[in-house]
């Protein structure tokens, strides 16, 4: 009998584990709050006028924009690329930052303080130092750096005027509520008008009903279930933040690299020396001429052996050939766009299907 | 598993009861696996892992970024960074190959000597019996995880040198935050190979053939190493043992990133607790 019960328990216990591993495999299932409804202007007003509070978040990007692998990118080529990756994020609320890229083994941190931004990479350890730009505003108004709108205007008209703006190609709703990260939020769901010629289908807003900080960002297109990119914070916690966190030394034996203004628009821009938008609203198309360096490629700076292979050679190798009046070249397409690359350089690319792109292409 | 001296003494006092005092039976099962030469031999393997790596880093320089493990890019100048890394390098197949091998002596090694017999024939309970064999691959498992840190510890102190750690978010530690921190490694470490060594009791208290616990460990991992790197298999990855392996090196980040080590601990208790019970299950329904 005895030897019944702890056969009894022992397949209890395994029966525990096993479940307890299912558990590993269930999303995080949160309800959807119950909260006052509210229009849709006032909450991207209230969005506006919030003030960025120190926080400490973790955000997941689960990238499926099948976006093919680009060449001479470094770090910032694993969030481009699909999958899903982390990024760690801390603000004092008075404009210092840390932003923290982990990847196996190594991972690059970027520290702004106020006055300089460092960044570091553990695998090459090294650290890059930029003066950070001029502000035009008074430390302290930070908010204004993730928003388009400079001048000190009131927050309520900007929204007004951007939602105007928007309707124009959009719907805007407030459509339900949502849990993100422990935090109520609302939905402020885009979805592109019927005219608009657009692979996407809507962009989903998480907006926390608390402190008004966009929680979450959903991209779907008209062409999978999944989305294309979904970036929202897992985890987050606004509290005052220690002040070590933002600020950085070098740390011992490391090199340390002064980058110049022109090295990082250079860097950071992908040397693209004119873009034009064809178009407006969601199917607007981005048209630009590639430089023949990176049209063809080039010799890689520090080790001569690899060359860096061209965006032309990247887009033979994931593109399909196209021809038409405006030329010919390589149509690319991914999970929320299209890019067409001709052969002359021209590069037109847009969240569209393949005629706008061409049309885009024609009209220049 | 641990008992306190006054505990131990209550235990060992009463004559009349027939079962062998818990610390005698624990220290005779430590005396068992540590006396047998294989296992001297991995642990021997296990402390020369570190002093290879780190020589040969200080003769070569440390592999460039995107040649070799990524964690080893980090290593030369940066002593302590040395011993995370080989724990990284062996917990891929070397510890758990250990944990794999002691497990298996324990039950189907006995068993395949017919020394199991005589000890399910003793007047020991079987569900005491399979803690003491736990405790003996626990104890081996900690030892060779403790060997590698520590061996690897003062080869990168003696070939590094260095006053403390730089961290992979580019603080620096002092000396003793930077010793937590690879203790801190070494115990999480420790405790996903003991998952490994749960699931191989498991298995080898159901064979006779301490070959078929090796092969089966062995070659699972190779397959959840296959399974991870399927993309459609995605949703398999959270349970995959293997999955959070690599996270060991966020203890050395400032602050910890500490979401996918919990996951871990998460994960390896469920193994352990699936392996234990699966054990327990199968040796008190054993037939002698």
């Amino acid at each position: 009998m005895r030897r019944n019960s702890v056969a009894a328990t022992a397949i209890a216990g395994a029966t525990a584990g096993v479940l307890g591993l299912t558990a590993l495999t269930l999303p995080a299932g949160a309800e959807d709050p119950d909260l006052p409804a509210i229009a849709p202007e006032k909450l991207v007003a209230s969005v506006m006028t919030a003030q960025p509070p120190a926080m400490a978040g973790t955000v997941r990007v689960n990238n499926n924009l099948g976006i093919p692998a680009i060449p001479s990118t470094e770090s910032s080529g694993e969030l481009l690329s699909n999958g899903s990756s982390t990024v760690r994020l801390w603000a004092d609320g008075q404009g210092r930052h840390r932003i923290s890229l982990p990847s196996e083994g190594g991972g690059t941190t970027v520290v702004d303080d106020g006055t300089t931004v460092w960044k570091w990479n553990a695998s090459e350890r090294t650290v890059t130092k930029y003066r950070a730009e001029a502000r035009q505003e008074s430390a302290g108004q930070e908010g204004s750096a993730s928003s388009p709108h400079e001048e000190p205007e009131d927050p309520v008209a900007t929204a007004q005027r951007m939602i105007d703006t928007l309707r124009q190609s959009s719907r805007i709703s407030v459509d339900g509520t949502a849990g993100v990260a422990g935090r109520d939020a609302y939905e402020l769901v885009l979805t592109p008008k019927p005219t608009e010629r657009t692979v996407l289908r809507e962009v989903r807003i998480a907006v926390g009903a608390e402190k008004r900080l966009p929680l979450r960002v959903v991209v779907s297109t008209e062409n999978s279930e999944d989305p294309a990119l979904r970036v929202g914070f897992s985890k987050l916690e606004t509290a005052p933040q220690d002040a070590e966190l933002f600020r950085f030394s070098p740390p011992a034996g490391a090199q340390v690299q002064q980058a110049d203004k022109h090295d990082r628009r250079d860097t950071e821009s992908g040397t693209h020396p004119q873009v034009r938008t064809v178009g407006e609203g969601w199917d607007s198309v981005l048209v630009t001429r590639v430089p023949q360096q990176t049209l063809q490629g080039r010799e890689s700076g520090q080790d001569s052996e690899e060359r860096l292979p061209g965006l032309r050679e990247a887009a033979e190798q994931a593109g399909q050939r196209v021809s038409g009046p405006w030329g010919e070249g390589w149509f690319i397409s991914t999970g929320a766009g299209s890019a067409l690359l001709t052969s002359d350089g021209r590069l037109a690319a847009g969240a569209v299907p393949q005629p706008v792109l061409t049309e885009a292409l024609r009209g220049r | 598993m641990t008992t306190t001296p006054a505990e131990a003494e209550r235990a060992s006092s009463p004559p009349h009861r027939s079962a062998a005092p818990l610390v005698r039976v624990l220290s005779a099962e430590l005396r068992w696996v540590l006396r047998r030469p294989r296992n001297l031999l991995a642990l021997l393997l296990v402390a020369a892992l570190p002093v290879l790596i780190g020589t040969a880093i200080v003769l070569g320089g440390s592999p460039p970024p995107g040649h070799g493990p990524p964690v080893l890019s980090s290593v030369a100048g940066n002593g302590l960074m040395l011993p995370v890394a080989t724990l990284v390098l062996a917990q891929n197949l070397l510890l758990p190959l250990i944990a794999a091998m002691v497990a298996a002596d324990a039950l189907a090694g006995e068993s395949s000597h017919g020394t199991l017999r005589g000890l399910l024939l003793a007047p020991v309970g079987r569900v005491r019996l399979v803690w003491v064999k736990a405790f003996g691959v626990l104890a081996m498992t900690v030892l060779a995880v403790a060997v590698i840190v520590v061996s690897g510890t003062i080869t990168g102190l003696v070939a590094f040198g260095g006053d403390g750690l730089v961290t992979l978010s580019g603080t620096t530690l002092p000396l003793g935050e930077a010793l937590g921190r690879v203790a801190l490694a070494a115990g999480w470490s420790a405790i996903q190979m003991l998952a490994v060594g749960a699931v191989a009791l498991a298995i080898s208290s159901t064979t006779e053939h301490p070959l078929v616990v090796l092969a089966v460990i062995l070659g699972s991992l190779i397959v959840f190493g296959v399974l991870g790197a399927i993309p459609a298999l995605e949703w398999l990855q959270p349970v995959l043992i293997t999955t959070g392996w690599s996270s060991v090196v966020d203890v050395l980040r400032d602050p910890i990133l500490a979401e996918n080590l919990l996951t871990g601990l998460w994960r390896a208790g469920c193994y352990v607790l699936i392996g234990i019970s699966a054990t327990i299950a199968r040796m008190t329904t054993r037939d002698i």
